[in-house]
Formats: structure tokens, sequence, C-alpha cells
């Protein structure tokens, strides 16, 4: 399991809205990371689907920060951070200089699936009934946003080409 | 439920973009790090990173700590130097296999002979990376490179066997393949008081092999405490030491359970001991005169 220090069985509802309010957060800032990459090593085409999947990341975030201070109001927060580990951030080995737009959103296919097979572990470990029904709609979230870029994928035209300079020159150096 | 950290690992981030190639190991590792630091919970002015010289060495500049990017192979020096004239900061020391057993080899016995309350972390990646991939010191025999075309001749060096030959209190080895055991291993390298080696296998996107890649890490790698390893059994750490190069073992291979003192605590002892007998000011000055009675000084 990706996380740290984190007992998912005594875990609240306020908890478990803060958690999934930073999973957006840590893969929505991961999207930036690697759309500046892209930018420093000339894969613009990439560097396109990670800046627009940062807006996708930040308005899931919105919405469950929205929910929270519905719920919860301005209570501290409990969790950070350090205790959850690429739950939905694209893997750094995801990437490389001169990659495919169709590789970018691979890489964002499988953060989106590593997101879901998040839930269905922690599922089983979950002791508060609104902590499970949350955690079960955003599983079923994680599907619909995999289907989503799934389509998007289908959508791209066939080439499979990488794109932008992919000479081995390392940059900056 | 750990209650919010003082400082987020956002806090340790500096405005400055990395320029590493897309896909290397040392992304993953510079997040351990300030999940790390997060959890330690000291300020960025509390902190110092000292780094040589390559791909690695630029962590210093994408942290908000204070940062040393020093001459190739020295950081090790520089940072002791630094601890011991200002022993309340957090001393980390960065770099890779090149800089740290090859140019900086000879520092690294003396380092951790002395033992001064450092934290070394090398990013081994088997190759020299920044000048476009040449064989380092713990390239593996046989390895081609652009100075070994037909593959390398020479035995590699063994980091982990090393710097457990040499006494270091607290050795491991970790991956940006496995994050969560990355930061546990680097957050408690912070917290043993004397110097603490964690070698990371960061594979090298560009120079590197497939074997090497976080993806092939993630099938073969195995933390010690999934085989019952017990970190305060040093002959069986060295034992495990020798599978570096074959298996990929995670985790702490030893922490000495009764730490001796570190370098800057006997110093600060020595000089207490020391000041309790000293002489006072102007006793100094009129031996001084005494001493130089007819000469130079008694007749300006």
């Amino acid at each position: 399991m990706p996380i740290r220090d984190l007992d998912l069985k005594t875990l609240s509802l306020q908890d478990a809205l803060d958690l999934a309010t930073l999973i957006e957060e840590e893969a929505r800032d991961r999207y930036e990371e690697l759309a500046e990459q892209m930018a420093v090593h000339h894969t613009p085409g990439a560097e396109q689907f990670f800046r627009k999947m940062i807006g996708v990341e930040q308005h899931h975030h919105e919405e469950l920060a929205r929910r929270r201070r519905l719920l919860f109001g301005g209570a501290p927060v409990r969790v950070s951070r350090t205790m959850i580990f690429d739950v939905e951030a694209p893997d750094y080995d995801q990437v490389r200089q001169g990659m495919s737009v169709r590789e970018a959103f691979d890489a964002a296919l499988h953060a989106e699936t590593k997101a879901y097979n998040f839930f269905v572990q922690a599922l089983p470990q979950i002791a508060d009934p609104d902590v499970r029904e949350l955690f079960e709609e955003l599983r079923d979230e994680e599907v619909e946003h995999q289907r989503w870029v799934q389509d998007e994928i289908d959508r791209l035209p066939p080439s499979t080409a990488p794109e932008g300079d992919v000479s081995d020159e390392p940059v900056g150096h | 439920m750990a209650v919010e950290q003082a400082y987020a690992p956002k806090d340790f981030k500096s405005d400055l973009k990395p320029i590493w190639c897309p896909g290397c190991g040392d992304y993953g590792v510079v997040q351990a790090i300030y999940r790390a630091l997060s959890a330690i919970g000291r300020p960025p002015h509390e902190i110092a990173f000292v780094s040589g010289i390559g791909c690695s060495s630029r962590i210093p500049g994408y942290t908000t700590a204070y940062g040393f990017n020093s001459v190739h192979g020295r950081a090790l020096p520089i940072a002791q130097g630094l601890k011991l004239a200002n022993p309340d900061l957090l001393v980390l020391v960065a770099g890779g296999d090149g800089d740290g057993f090859s140019i900086g080899g000879g520092h690294l016995p003396h380092a951790i002979r002395r033992n001064l309350d450092l934290t070394y972390i090398v990013m081994d990646n088997q190759v020299y990376g920044l000048t476009k991939g040449q064989l380092s010191p713990t390239s593996v025999r046989g390895r081609k490179t652009a100075t070994s075309a037909y593959g390398s001749l020479e035995q590699p060096i063994n980091p982990l066997l090393q710097v457990l030959s040499y006494g270091a209190g607290f050795v491991a080895q970790g991956t940006p393949a496995d994050m969560v055991g990355l930061t546990a291993l680097i957050e408690e390298a912070i917290r043993y008081p004397g110097f603490a080696f964690v070698n990371v296998q960061s594979p090298c996107v560009t120079y590197g092999e497939e074997h090497q890649q976080m993806r092939a890490q993630k099938a073969v790698m195995k933390s010690l405490a999934s085989v019952g390893h017990d970190p305060a059994d040093y002959l069986k750490a060295l034992e495990w030491a020798t599978h570096y190069t074959h298996d990929l073992h995670t985790g702490v291979f030893y922490r000495n359970p009764d730490p001796p003192p570190t370098y800057e605590q006997l110093v600060r002892e020595r000089q207490a001991e020391l000041g309790r007998n000293a002489l006072p000011r102007e006793r100094i000055l009129e031996l001084f005169v005494q001493r130089t009675e007819g000469g130079v000084l008694a007749d300006s």
C-alpha cells in the first residue's frame, strides 16, 4: 500500500476526505512536475497533455475540498502528504524525453489504474460505513477516469512515433 | 493518527526546476528527502546539504535548506567541517557513486572512523551519467560503456561492504522504486546519532541498462525485513552486503544498537576539559612577556 503511518481501520470521514484531497493534490503536483520536465526536454505534445491533467486533478481536488468544508468546516487537518506515496500521481519512470502523446496518455491511464487499485485494496480495511461509502464512490470515479483517458487514447491517431528532440544530449550540463 | 507536520514536504522544495532526464531515479530520491525532512520537523534554515559533482549532486539546489554544491569528491570533508563548526545544523551529504567511491573514495573511511553525525546519501547508478556514460567504480564487470566498448575488466566496488567494514553505525539501501521504504530509510538515517550511509539504487534512464531501471527493480527488489534480517547483527549485515550487484536488497543492513559518541561530542568534551585547566588570559600574557624578555617584543 502506498501509505505510511496511517491506520485505515480507524480512518474517520473527515480524515478520509482530507486524504482523498491530498491524493488529488499529489497527482496535480506531479503532473506539474512532469509538464516542466517535458518543457525542459523539448517534448511539447506530452507537456500540453500533462498541463491539461493539472487542470483535471485540480478540479477533483477542489470538489473534494468543497465537500470537506461543507461537512467539517475549518477543523484542523490530521493527515499529511508524508503519509501518501504516488497513489494517483504518475510514476517518475513512466516518462522519458521525446515521449509521444500516446505514451503520455498511457502514463495517465496507469496512474488512474493505480488509484483504483488503492481504493480496492483499502476498502476491506475500512470500518467506518461513511468512509466505506466515500471510498466506494472514489473507486468508481477512478473507473470513470480510466474510461475517459482510454476514450481519449482511442481518438488519437495510430502513430506511436516519438516526438521532439530525441538526441541523447543531456540538457543543461 | 498523526497531526499535520510543522513543515510540509513542499516547504523543502526550492523554486529551481530539476533538469535531470525524465525518468531519472533522482526525482524520486529528492521527493523522499522532502518527505523525510518533513517528518523530522526541523525548519529548512537548520539544515545544510553538501554535495560534490554529478547529476545527483545537484540536489542541494532543489531544496530550501542551506546548500553547497562543492567540488568533485570533496563533499564529505566540507560537510565534516560544517558540522564541527556548527553542530546544531542537521547536515546531509549527497552525491553519486563516482563522486563518493572514486575521486572521493579516500575521504569515506576517514569520515566514517571520525563518526560525525552526518547522513550520506549516495545515488548509485553504476555509471558516470553527467559526462555521458563512462565506467564508474560500481559498474559491474563486463559492462559496456563509452570507456569500455568491449566490456569492463574491473571488479566493482561494493559500497555496502566497504562502509560496513570501515565501521559505519548505520548502513541502508533503498530505491526510488519503493518510495515508502526509501523515505523511511532516509528518515531513520537522519535520526541515527552518528555517521549514517544510505545507498540508493537510483537508475540512470539515459545510460543505465534495462535491468537497472525502476520497472525492473520493482520486480526483483526484496526487503531485508521480509527475510527476517536483524539490523543489530553486524556479521549477518556483512553477509547480506555481499549480495550487492546480484540481488537488490532494501532496508537497514546495520544499525549499531549502542552508538558511540560522535566526533563533535568528543570535541566539545575535550574543549570543556581543557577549558577547566586553562590559564587566565592575563597569566598567558605575563608568561609570554617573560619568555620574550630581552627579545624583539621586549625592545619594542
